[in-house]
Order: C-alpha cells, then sequence, then structure tokens
C-alpha cells in the first residue's frame, strides 16, 4: 500500500530555478524512505511537500500533486494534515512551543480536539515509545540535542499519522545523539511499522535504517531503489561505501560489518604500507600550559597543555562536554583561564559553532570586507584569496542568510580567516555540511597549513579527523587523555574511523586507493 | 494529591493581587516593608527552576529606581509644605512645561512622604514579580479561560523564546570577539551583533510558525463567537493592565475603580461568549487541592481584614509625615498580612518546587 505519492511535483520561487522538476516518488507503507542529495539539490523542498508547507507556507509556483492518506496536499493546509503527517524540522528549537515535554507533546492533539482519555493513553505510549518517560517534567530548553530531537519526533509521533517526516534529525546532534535518534526511528518502524521519510547526510549511520533510498540532483530523482544500489555512484556516501566502491566489491557495503566481510576476501599481499604523514611542525604558533577554566561553577578544563606549531592540523576530539569549545575559546583569548598561561606567537581566530551568530552584511564579499575593516587592514586581495580556498567565488553577491547551513559554514570560515591569523581555531565547523562544502573546506585547511599557518578543529567526526588532522587530541572530562599522530590515536579507539577498522592500518581512502595502485 | 506538588497558578495570582491589595490598603512603610519580607520568603521557598524566576532581584530593582525617580522628582518640585532639609540652586521652569520650580528647597515632610508612596510601588512590584518567580507561566495559560486560549499561546510562545534569546545574543557578542581576535571593536557595533540576532529570531520565528502549522494549530477553524470573545478578552486585559498603571502611577482612586469595572464586564462578556461556544480539549488539567484552598483564603483574608480595619479607624495603616511621627503597628493588621506568608510555610526552606 501506498502511503504518500508526488506525482509530476515541480516547483519554484517566483523569478527563481525550479527547485523541484518533475518528481514521481511513492513511499509505500511501511518502509523508510532515506533522500538523499548534496545541499540546494531540493531534499528540504521535496520533505516540506509532503504536508503542504511547500506551497502554502512558502508561496511560489507549485504543479503536480502530492497526496498522503487519500488527501491531496493542493486541496488541504498543513494543519488539516496534521493528523496524518507528522514534521520534525531541522532544527529542534524550532518545534516546542511550551516548556514543559509533556505539555508540549499533547499540543497537537488539543489541536486535534482528541478527548482527554485518548489523549492521556496516547502520550504515555509516546513517551515509552521514544524513550523519554524520565524527561516529562523537564523544559525542552534544559535538554541535550539528542533528547530534545527524540521529544520533538514523539511531539510528531503521538497523533499516529500514517507518515512520519524528519528533515535532517541528526545534522545538528553529536554522533551519541545522532544515534539515539536513529536507533529511535530504526526502533518506531520495526515495532509499529511507522512509515518514515527521511533526509540526511550522515549515512554511516542512517543508510542501514533505510529499506529504499532516492538520490535528488538539482531537485530531479536521479535514481532510486534499495540504499545499496542509490548509495553505490553517491559522492556523499559512507566512508565504507565509497571504500567498496573504490575495490570493486559487490554489493556495495553500507555497514563496517558488511564491509569487513568484503575485506576478509580481499587479496592485500603486496599492498604497501601506508605512508607515514609528517607530524612535526616548524615553531609553535600557540601554546598553552597547566590551563584550568571554571564556567558556572564547574571545572571544565583542568591542567590541559597543548602546543600548536606551523604546519600542523591537530583535530581536537571528544564527546559534548568535554571542554573542546572551552579551549579553543582559551587559545583564543575569548575567555580568560583561571590559571596557567595561554602564549600566542601572533594572532589566532576562533571560528564559532554557530556561523548565524556572525554574519551579518549583505553580502558574502562584504562579509569579508567588513572584518578587515575592523581590524583597520582593508586587503582585497585576502579577500578574493578566501572566497577562493573556500570555493565561494559563485556565492560572492549571495546574501549570507539565502545559503545553506554548510556555505554559511564557509562563509563564516573565510570572514574570520580573512583577517591573516596564522592560526585558525574551527569549532564543529563540519557539521551539517554536505559532502562538497566538507570537501572545500578540508582543501583550505590542508592548503593554510602547506603555507605555514595552523589549524585547530573541533570535532566529533573521526572520519573528518583521520582524513585532515596531522594530530589528534582527544579530551576527555576536561583532560587530555591521548594525543599523537592520528593513525595512533585512532588505532584502539572504538569510534576507530571506517576505513582504519575494515582495513587497518589504512586510515583514509586516499591511502587505500594509493596502495591499491602501486600494488598493481 | 501529591503534598509537593506546586501550588496551582490560580492560587499564585490570587495571592499576587491580595498581596498588592494589602500593600494599597496598609501603606504604612512597616507594612509595605512585612509584605517585601513576606515576597522574598515566598521566592526563596517556591521558586521555580526556570529563566523567568531569576527575574525577581531585577523587577524589584526596577520598581526601586522608579521609586527613586519619582522621589527625586517630588522633591525637586515641590515646595513650601514643611521644615527644610537643606536648599539647592533653582530654576523657574518656563511657562510651557509647567512653570513650577526644580531645586530650590528640600523639604523633609515631601521627602519622607514620597520616600512611602514609592516604597508601595516596590511593594506592588515585589508581589508580581514574586508572582512571576513561583508561577509556572504555561499553567497560568492553560487554566485561563477559552477567551484567551490564543493569546495565553502567544505569551507562552515568546516565554519558550527567552532562554534561546539570551544564549543567543551570548553567541553574537562572542562571534564579535572572535571575529577580531579578542579585540573589542565599538564602532558599529551594535548593527553588527543587532543584525544575527534579529535575522536568526526571524527564521527561528518562521520555522516555529511552519512547525505550529504542521501541529493543526487552527485545525479547528475559530466560530463567530470565539472570534468576538476573543477581542473582548483583548479589551478586558488591556483595562486590567490600565487599572495597574492607575494605582502604581497614583492615579485618583476613581479612575482605578472605573476601569476595574470595566475589565471585570468584559471579561466576564468574553468568558461567557466563549463557553456559549464548543469546549476546547484540555490535557490533564489540574484542579485545586486542599493546600491551594488554604492559601487562597488566607490570601484573601489578607486584604479583606485591612479593609475592615480601615473602616473601624485603625491608624496605623497610613504613617501621616506632619506632624511627624514614628509609624507604628497594629498587632491585628500585622496578623493580617502575616497570612499571605503562608505559601512560605507550607514547603520546606530549601525545596526546591518540583516542575
Amino acid at each position: 500500500m501506498t502511503a504518500l505519492t508526488y506525482s509530476g511535483v515541480a516547483f519554484a520561487y517566483p523569478g527563481g530555478a525550479p527547485v523541484l522538476d518533475g518528481v514521481d516518488l511513492r513511499v509505500e507503507q511501511g518502509d523508510v524512505l532515506l533522500v538523499v542529495g548534496s545541499s540546494g539539490s531540493g531534499k528540504s523542498t521535496l520533505l516540506r511537500a509532503a504536508n503542504g508547507l511547500v506551497p502554502h507556507s512558502t508561496g511560489g509556483r507549485f504543479s503536480g500533486d502530492v497526496v498522503v492518506g487519500g488527501r491531496s496536499t493542493r486541496l488541504h493546509l498543513p494543519r488539516q494534515l496534521a493528523d496524518v503527517v507528522g514534521f520534525v524540522h531541522q532544527d529542534p528549537e524550532a518545534h516546542f512551543v511550551t516548556d514543559q515535554v509533556e505539555a508540549d507533546l499533547a499540543f497537537g492533539l488539543e489541536n486535534l480536539g482528541v478527548d482527554p482519555a485518548t489523549m492521556r493513553r496516547r502520550i504515555e505510549e509516546v513517551l515509552d515509545a521514544l524513550d523519554i518517560a524520565r524527561l516529562r517534567h523537564r523544559s525542552p530548553a534544559s535538554l541535550s540535542g539528542g533528547e530534545r530531537q527524540r521529544c520533538a519526533i514523539a511531539g510528531a509521533l503521538v497523533v499516529g499519522p500514517s507518515v512520519l517526516v524528519l528533515d535532517e534529525p541528526t545534522s545538528q546532534l553529536d554522533p551519541q545523539g545522532a544515534e539515539d535518534v536513529l536507533g529511535a526511528v530504526a526502533r518506531l518502524n520495526a515495532d509499529l511499522g511507522t512509515t518514515v521519510l527521511l533526509a540526511e547526510h550522515r549515512l554511516e549511520r542512517a543508510a542501514p535504517v533505510a529499506h529504499a533510498a532516492v538520490l535528488l540532483e538539482a531537485g530531479r530523482v536521479a535514481s532510486a531503489g534499495s540504499p545499496a544500489d542509490v548509495l553505490a555512484d553517491y559522492p556523499g556516501a559512507a566512508t565504507v561505501t565509497r571504500l567498496g566502491r573504490l575495490l570493486g566489491w559487490q554489493p556495495p557495503p553500507l555497514t563496517v560489518r558488511e564491509a569487513q566481510r568484503h575485506a576478509r576476501r580481499e587479496d592485500r599481499a603486496g599492498w604497501p604500507e601506508p605512508a607515514a604523514r609528517s607530524a612535526s611542525g616548524g615553531d609553535p604558533l600557540v601554546s598553552c600550559t597547566g590551563v584550568r577554566v571554571e564556567l558556572g561553577g564547574s571545572v571544565v578544563l583542568r591542567d590541559v597543555a597543548l602546543t600548536v606549531r606551523e604546519g600542523e592540523v591537530v583535530a581536537l576530539l571528544g564527546r559534548n562536554g568535554a571542554g573542546k569549545t572551552t579551549l579553543l575559546r582559551a587559545l583564543a583569548g575569548v575567555i580568560s583561564v583561571g590559571r596557567g598561561s595561554v602564549h600566542r606567537a601572533g594572532p589566532v581566530a576562533y571560528v564559532p559553532q554557530d556561523p548565524n551568530a556572525l554574519l551579518f552584511a549583505p553580502t558574502v564579499r562584504r562579509e569579508l570586507e567588513q572584518t578587515l575593516r575592523l581590524i583597520g587592514r582593508p586587503d582585497a586581495h585576502q579577500v578574493d584569496h578566501w572566497l577562493r580556498a573556500l570555493r565561494l567565488e559563485d556565492l560572492a553577491h549571495r546574501h549570507p542568510r539565502t545559503l545553506s547551513g554548510g556555505e554559511r559554514q564557509r562563509v563564516a570560515v573565510a570572514a574570520v580567516a580573512v583577517g591573516g591569523a596564522a592560526v585558525l581555531l574551527l569549532d564543529e565547523t563540519t557539521r551539517g555540511m554536505d559532502a562538497p562544502s566538507r570537501q572545500a573546506l578540508e582543501t583550505a585547511i590542508a592548503e593554510h597549513a602547506r603555507a605555514g599557518g595552523a589549524v585547530v578543529l573541533a570535532t566529533h567526526d573521526v572520519e573528518l579527523a583521520a582524513r585532515a588532522a596531522s594530530r589528534v587530541v582527544v579530551l576527555g572530562d576536561g583532560d587530555v587523555v591521548a594525543s599523537g599522530p592520528a593513525r595512533e590515536v585512532l588505532a584502539g579507539s572504538l569510534f576507530a574511523p571506517q576505513v582504519l577498522r575494515v582495513l587497518p592500518p589504512f586510515l583514509t581512502l586516499e591511502e587505500v586507493a594509493s596502495a591499491a595502485v602501486l600494488r598493481s | 494529591m501529591d503534598a509537593r506538588q506546586p501550588l496551582h497558578a490560580l492560587t499564585w495570582l490570587v495571592w499576587a493581587l491580595a498581596a498588592a491589595a494589602s500593600v494599597q490598603l496598609a501603606p504604612n512603610p512597616l507594612y509595605v516593608a512585612l509584605v517585601l519580607a513576606i515576597s522574598a520568603a515566598v521566592v526563596a521557598t517556591n521558586a521555580l527552576d526556570s529563566p523567568l524566576a531569576k527575574g525577581f532581584p531585577l523587577l524589584v530593582g526596577l520598581g526601586l529606581t522608579f521609586a527613586l525617580v519619582r522621589v527625586v522628582l517630588t522633591v525637586a518640585t515641590t515646595h513650601g509644605v514643611g521644615d527644610v532639609l537643606f536648599s539647592l540652586p533653582s530654576a523657574r521652569l518656563p511657562q510651557i512645561l509647567g512653570g513650577f520650580t526644580v531645586g530650590g528647597t528640600v523639604e523633609v515632610p515631601v521627602l519622607l512622604q514620597s520616600a512611602s508612596e514609592g516604597l508601595v510601588i516596590v511593594g506592588v512590584l515585589a508581589a508580581f514579580a514574586a508572582f512571576n518567580a513561583v508561577v509556572s507561566h504555561h499553567e497560568l495559560v492553560r487554566s485561563a479561560p477559552a477567551a484567551f486560549f490564543e493569546l495565553g499561546l502567544v505569551l507562552t510562545v515568546s516565554l519558550a523564546f527567552v532562554p534561546v534569546t539570551l544564549q543567543a545574543i551570548g553567541a553574537v557578542r562572542e562571534a564579535d570577539k572572535a571575529r577580531t581576535g579578542g579585540r573589542i571593536v565599538r564602532r558599529g557595533r551594535l548593527v553588527r551583533q543587532a543584525v544575527p540576532l534579529l535575522e536568526t529570531g526571524m527564521e527561528r520565528a518562521v520555522s516555529l510558525a511552519e512547525s505550529m502549522d504542521s501541529r493543526g494549530f487552527g485545525h479547528q477553524a475559530p466560530t463567530r463567537h470565539e472570534a468576538v470573545g476573543g477581542w473582548l478578552g483583548v479589551g478586558a486585559l488591556l483595562s486590567l493592565a490600565g487599572t495597574f498603571l492607575a494605582l502604581v502611577g497614583g492615579a485618583p482612586p476613581v479612575s482605578a475603580a472605573l476601569l476595574v469595572a470595566l475589565g471585570a464586564g468584559l471579561f466576564a462578556a468574553a468568558v461567557a461568549l466563549t463557553s456559549a461556544g464548543r469546549r476546547r480539549v484540555r490535557y490533564r488539567p489540574r484542579h485545586l487541592v486542599l493546600t491551594d484552598w488554604l492559601v487562597l483564603s488566607a490570601a484573601i483574608a489578607a486584604p479583606a481584614t485591612l479593609a475592615m480595619l480601615s473602616v473601624l479607624h485603625d491608624d496605623t495603616l497610613r504613617w501621616s509625615v506632619s506632624p511627624l511621627a514614628l509609624p507604628s503597628v497594629s498587632a491585628p493588621a500585622v496578623v493580617a498580612l502575616l497570612a499571605l506568608a503562608l505559601p512560605a510555610f507550607l514547603r520546606p526552606p530549601n525545596g526546591v518546587a518540583p516542575r
């Protein structure tokens, strides 16, 4: 049975290029359909069309038809479809209408006029289904990202919709939160048969959950079918999938387990060992010793020492609350340290987590020029250099707020880096980025380090650390618990990058590729 | 019912109104100070763990500032009624600005009278600041009559935005500092910080509206009764807010009484109209329990007793500055005011109310 049907759906903003262009799609009852594609491919628009937010809330030219639960979105407003489509926004902040989880769950039911006895039962049920019963009296503002997103899903699920639409539900979360959310989605689907339409960038976890996948390119369905088939050629696929593509494994693996099965059959005789990365840098650019920081009465960093040298890319790993951001802020001088000392050889630039807190100029180029004006050193050459380095030339005249999340992140990096600091401190800058944006950023980081600068990346992404870092530092509860070359630190870890888990001691696809070439 | 359950929002509303009324009925500074102390004790024992609850000192401080400004203005413009404390240089304002003398003699009765009136303002504000700290705003909105449902929802949603916005302000400030490598550039800072804040706020608001739409807000179109009832409700709230301003601003009691009557009339009409229509389903409505009724009766007893004492010519309720005498107290009035402190005794002193 079909839960949701798109037939010939096209959509464009007035005077703009088509965002969706002739999309035909069926979501079968009980399936998890994964929607992939780079930023700007129309994923969000496709999802928002499922309950009529497109076009009823956005305006624009809409043609074709979307039918959900037997009702057409042409004839029904989103609020009239609330009982058949549960929609969860990308930003969990935007979901909550009250200051208490339980009361928020009741919001949808009260709107639909469900009788109080049923209301009571449904709420108890979703509290259990998403394992959030212990959060019922809490305020959403006090929850972690993963908890908040699960509460948001519960709020959509509570009315008993036939389709649950999740727009990048894990893009703003740390790995633990992402795992909790996707685990909950998988469980709902397996136990209750909930139909799910899911858009994701992070495919390591999402792909194994899905029954079918669609790849969108420029508003068209480029391919549709089983997740393995659709992701086989997708550049943004999980690292194991791309590894399988590189080594010609069929069918392409979606999980580490599947890849390990292929790897056992792979004949690796004659593969050279991967070349060691030059770990030692030049002169120290920024260093700290014995740094202790207390924030709001609790110790965030205790006795931390770190030296960042010319030419280094340091990845700072650790769970939420381990002190990564605080260490960056201390190195940058944005906060003062309680004890210990920070020594800077020159200016240090810090890019905060949320690019929206930074961007205020009417165009991307002006954004960069503003920074130079603020520090009193107008230099058009630097502006051009960073626009090129982060591949923002084509976006230079766009308003930063009209860009995608990943593009905004790049603009924020450029706007801070343009000041000419040798050391760049990036706080979770790749969070929620699609593959092209991430690649552009990684290239810029490598170039900056080669040119004698240094970069410190606070990140949850071990794949990024494996590709980009010359050194990995792991923080735990305010201490440095491990520090050294990426291969050594990540090798013994439970959170090792996927290539290392499948083909040790190889760390990245590039290493595997060059080894495979050398052998033949 | 769990004994540790927080008091009902309506109980707190009545408590706050009773405390404010008591301050009006007994403006003797000693009595007002007692109400201030009671408010602080109630906040200390019953405050909720929400960002808004931390606003008590801020609101009381606001009242103090307002009272001080009022004292300064009164002292500087009222002359020739009593003993001179000291003299300041004076200037006569032009006729168009009222033509009175600013500065000049500072007189004892004027100073004391205005200070005591100022304290009344602080007392009224403290009662409402305490109310803000102890009440669950969400429950308050939910227990409002159906006529106020939409308006109340707007309020709760905006209250839910407060902590998020505070966080955003911190983030924007830090981002601005990070951009210049830790150096603070004052020129144009307002624009650099306000624009990201406003734009992020706008984006959030749009997302929230979409989210509410997706969750079926307005699924059932309002009936004509509800629409009219809603407007009457807005009118009622405006009149009642006007009453509050009239009381604080020291307008003649007649205008306050008229506004109260108007507000109550509109309120009754709104409630009657809306209740005549369809009933809105509520999730787990809370009812008043025994503790609520106890606090309610004690709170109402306070201003009622004070009003009775006033009829019986209890001279201690008001303090006269000419002829100057120390303010005095009477036992019945103190007992009446202490009834307001009941909520502070109903919970353990260090107990933070469970949410």
